[in-house]
């Protein structure tokens, strides 16, 4: 089982990620993540919402309601400076995690 | 199709937001509800089973609507005190210090004259757009907006207002509880009198400060940001 705060961080990782790219609203942003990771990291509502609220009240995302082209409003999400910021050092950590993990496997089946 | 938006208000209610605020997530996650579904219709489910898939992903409302509140309140809690009360009140207390000193050092009010003769404390006058630029400082290095920043550099000043404002009805209350007659020009002519020397000079003053402190953090992360760019 993977602890809460492990799962949160690899969320946020995803998400700011994802945003990099361009403005999304929640919806699409869901379907981005599955799509990118092949369904490995799948978003209900009930698990990305009240995320990306926490997020946006860090200011690492900001959201505005925007007016598609069929007339829908969705609320669109971006990268903010702060958000922008803080992806790195997060990237970095996940990859060391990661590497540290691989390491370990390889002397364990070694 | 549901009435989303009428579904979501319904199972998220008692959502403690307020009213716009509770609106825009109530939108916001019947449109993804409404997106989620088309999608499964398109997907060739049917009315039912593309229902049923929408709602799955929600599996408790209540503990849905427990998570949003603290997502948006806690945070807001958190940056409230380290932009607002820990700026505010260390600009005040700061401040007071200081005047505290510099009348046990022996430096007297001065008097002036603006409705009547004030007084004014000037070494401590000249010191208060230091303590206001700092004041808007840590706010500011809390995350805090141009607003938030300039409410904590005149926090003691709202604080010296609100013990003046307190101070008027005490007064009235004690006069008449003495039985004698209060003459009401008398006690609004002091009260503007010391409103002008205790609180709008330094107020303006430490506004000065806060002001500064504001542009120059602007100037100083918009460089910075260039830098990273």
């Amino acid at each position: 089982m993977i602890a809460p705060g492990i799962k949160r961080g690899t969320a946020e990782l995803a998400v700011l990620s994802v945003l990099q790219d361009g403005p999304l609203h929640g919806y699409e942003l869901a379907r981005r993540i599955e799509r990118q990771t092949n369904g490995a990291l799948r978003f209900t509502l009930a698990a990305l919402y009240p995320m990306l609220y926490r997020m946006e009240q860090q200011r690492w995302i900001r959201g505005s309601w925007e007016t598609s082209a069929n007339g829908r409003r969705r609320r669109c999400y971006r990268l903010t400076p702060a958000g922008k910021k803080k992806l790195s050092p997060l990237r970095r950590e996940w990859a060391e995690l990661f590497r540290a993990l691989q390491r370990l496997t390889k002397v364990a089946h070694a | 199709m549901p009435d989303w938006h009428e579904l979501v208000r319904q199972r998220l209610s008692g959502l403690a937001l307020d009213a716009a605020e509770k609106q825009e997530v109530h939108a916001e996650l019947a449109s993804h509800l409404e997106e989620s579904y088309e999608s499964f219709r398109r997907e060739g489910l049917s009315e039912q089973a593309g229902l049923n898939r929408t709602l799955a992903q929600v599996e408790n409302w209540q503990d849905l609507r427990r998570k949003i509140c603290a997502a948006k309140k806690e945070h807001f809690m958190q940056s409230r005190l380290r932009q607002l009360w820990i700026p505010g009140f260390l600009t005040l207390i700061l401040s007071m210090l200081f005047q505290f000193a510099l009348q046990k050092e022996g430096f007297q009010p001065r008097i002036v004259s603006w409705v009547g003769p004030g007084t004014v404390l000037l070494p401590w006058l000249v010191s208060l757009p230091f303590f206001g630029s700092l004041g808007a400082y840590i706010s500011l290095k809390g995350g805090g907006s141009r607003g938030t920043a300039l409410l904590a550099t005149i926090f003691p000043v709202l604080a010296l207002t609100a013990a003046f404002l307190l101070m008027f009805p005490i007064g009235l209350m004690i006069q008449w509880v003495r039985g004698s007659q209060g003459d009401f020009s008398i006690v609004a002519t002091v009260l503007l009198r010391d409103g002008i020397g205790w609180l709008l000079v330094p107020g303006a003053a430490l506004l000065a400060g806060g002001f500064s402190a504001v542009i120059l953090f602007i100037r100083r992360s918009s460089s910075h940001h260039a830098v990273i760019v």
